[in-house]
């Protein structure tokens, strides 16, 4: 308990500090605000533009394709907000040997990755979430009761864990391939498929986003609890399920690759 | 305090082969090389020594600092900082060291630098009362306060390098870990930063493992040298030792003017010595003859006498061996019987 209230306190005096140098520079501070803002107005024409083009799709209207498409961005946006530095890991970190200096503080590895950046673009995503949800409800075409609101949270903190875990499993191949960006660019970029009802795929394509990386567990199958005549709760059960398994061994191989973990000549 | 026990450290990469072709080889074969970097080193430290780790480039001195810290794993052996595994424990461990490696910094780099010991004191949980009284200290010693509000980017090397001794100490570490702490300083700057070394060994009793290329560092910081050699510890001992040992050679440099007749000089029949006792040079651009003989077995007016015999002189001068030259020569032998 004590330890969890000491890394609370550190997780606030490490945010406080990124936020610090955020501000330093007030002018790319607000040059990243307008771009977000400016990349998801785009986003969010793109995505009427297309739908208008498809009025229904494999019994999916779009309505529902929407639902799915703006739930999916909310774990999505989470992870991104919290957890953006586990790319640096992978691209650079253990490259140049600055890993070094997670090794060298008394506290939790993975932690100090994590607390030491916030990604302010990912409001974009959460907002566009929000937004795309709150459209559905006003629709009605998505179950309001208390069990299904406890559950919507429920299941979009699995949903984020679940993509922490992808990118931290690929991240941290780094410690024995130097530098595996590319590696988790592809997979990450497996989470756009997630956005749209899998069986619109084929099959190879369903089987790897639904078991090997299970973006599907993400996204489409939750969703589909949430929206009316769908699923019964039990997916959100099993995409807690998936989302501690791969947790489990994301976080093992992250562990092993510490202890390999070569550094850099000076 | 630090226990070092047969401790090696292999780096493991795949064979890499010259060229396109080569690359293409390299991507389909299984090949590995192994380098050594560090091989089955033993050492122990007391507390409060001030040991220095000395070595070439690429001798495996900062393999093994990393080992100590926590950084690496090591292929073969154990070590123990303070009784603790610091692979086995690496957070216990971090909270009894203090690391600063003179090419990196730990500190945050867009931030005042008074905001990096605040975000250390959380860190280390260092008690208000200390953390005031500790950085009156470190600002007494290395005057911290004429840059504690400017962001750590802006400083200058030197300064930087004070900051990051000082972050280093905040948490009043058991072990002091420096790496090059002096590289690219100015004299001045040298001085302070060893001159606070001291202070902070005196009044906290911290250990004190210094790598440097810096003679001077040595000579005026570390009672005990350790020196490593492709891996290997070639020199454990007192700096005293080492220069009886080693130092047993003077050189006379001789201005002559008859360079031919040298050839008539025998010098090594004449006191009946090997190579080893005895070893001359000439240099013509300045007709200098340079003679370097053991001490021990040979006389300066011995030399002098026997040279003057044959030639002319005009100009002479005696060096006794510097500690720099010492260990250059180590180097280059690659084995010292001194262990």
């Amino acid at each position: 308990m004590n330890a969890c209230k000491r890394y609370m306190r550190l997780y606030r005096v490490l945010a406080a500090q990124f936020f610090k140098t955020v501000m330093q520079s007030k002018v790319d501070f607000l040059m990243g605000l307008f771009g977000f803002f400016f990349t998801q107005i785009m986003g969010i024409a793109f995505l009427y533009l297309v739908f208008d083009q498809i009025p229904s799709l494999q019994g999916w209207t779009l309505d529902q394709l929407i639902f799915i498409y703006g739930f999916a961005q909310i774990p999505r946006g989470i992870d991104h907000l919290l957890t953006d530095n586990i790319w640096l890991v992978a691209w650079r970190l253990v490259l140049n040997g600055d890993f070094d200096r997670y090794m060298l503080r008394p506290m939790n590895i993975f932690f100090q990755i994590i607390a030491e950046k916030l990604q302010p673009d990912a409001l974009g995503e959460l907002l566009v979430g929000a937004i795309l949800v709150v459209r559905s409800l006003a629709k009605g075409i998505v179950t309001v009761d208390a069990a299904h609101v406890v559950l919507f949270f429920v299941s979009v903190m699995a949903g984020a864990l679940i993509y922490t875990s992808i990118k931290l499993f690929f991240a941290a191949l780094a410690f024995w391939l130097k530098t595996s960006g590319p590696f988790l660019q592809v997979a990450y970029q497996m989470s756009d498929f997630a956005k749209y009802p899998t069986e619109i795929y084929a099959k190879g394509v369903r089987f790897l986003i639904t078991w090997v990386i299970p973006f599907a567990f993400v996204a489409y199958l939750p969703a589909s609890f949430f929206l009316k005549s769908g699923a019964g709760a039990g997916v959100i059960g099993f995409e807690w399920v998936i989302a501690i398994v791969f947790w489990c061994i994301a976080y093992y191989v992250f562990n092993r690759g510490i202890r390999v973990y070569e550094s850099a000549g000076n | 305090m630090i226990e070092v026990k047969n401790i090696s450290k292999d780096f493991v990469s795949p064979k890499k082969y010259p060229g396109l072709k080569g690359a293409v080889k390299g991507l389909f074969s299984n090949e590995k090389v192994v380098k050594t970097a560090v091989d089955d080193i033993s050492f122990s430290i007391r507390k409060g020594e001030i040991v220095g780790y000395i070595g070439s480039n690429g001798a495996g001195k900062s393999t093994t600092i990393k080992m100590m810290t926590g950084i690496l794993t090591p292929t073969k052996g154990t070590c123990r900082v303070a009784g603790i595994n610091p692979n086995q424990n690496r957070k216990e461990n971090a909270k009894n060291i203090g690391v600063v490696f003179g090419q990196r910094t730990q500190l945050w780099w867009d931030l005042p630098l008074g905001e990096s010991f605040t975000i250390l004191k959380e860190i280390y949980d260092v008690p208000a009362e200390d953390f005031s009284a500790r950085m009156d200290f470190l600002n007494d010693v290395l005057e911290l306060q004429d840059f504690i509000d400017r962001p750590v980017r802006t400083l200058s090397l030197g300064q930087r390098m004070r900051a990051d001794l000082g972050a280093a100490l905040l948490h009043n570490p058991k072990v002091l870990y420096l790496d090059e702490p002096t590289i690219g300083l100015d004299l001045v700057v040298k001085d302070n930063i060893r001159r606070a070394i001291k202070q902070i060994n005196e009044k906290y009793q911290t250990t004190v493992i210094l790598t440097t290329h810096d003679i001077g560092d040595i000579e005026e910081l570390c009672s005990r040298i350790i020196i490593i050699d492709e891996g290997k510890l070639i020199y454990d001992g007192s700096l005293a030792n080492l220069k009886d040992t080693y130092g047993n050679k003077r050189k006379i440099s001789m201005e002559i003017r008859q360079p031919w007749k040298l050839k008539e000089l025998h010098l090594e029949e004449t006191f009946g010595v090997g190579e080893d006792g005895c070893s001359t040079e000439f240099i013509e651009e300045t007709n200098s003859f340079c003679v370097t003989f053991d001490k021990h077995r040979i006389q300066v007016p011995q030399v002098l006498s026997a040279v003057m015999e044959v030639t002319e002189v005009k100009d002479v001068q005696i060096q006794e061996t510097e500690l720099a030259q010492i260990v250059k020569e180590i180097y280059n032998h690659g084995t010292a019987e001194g262990r």
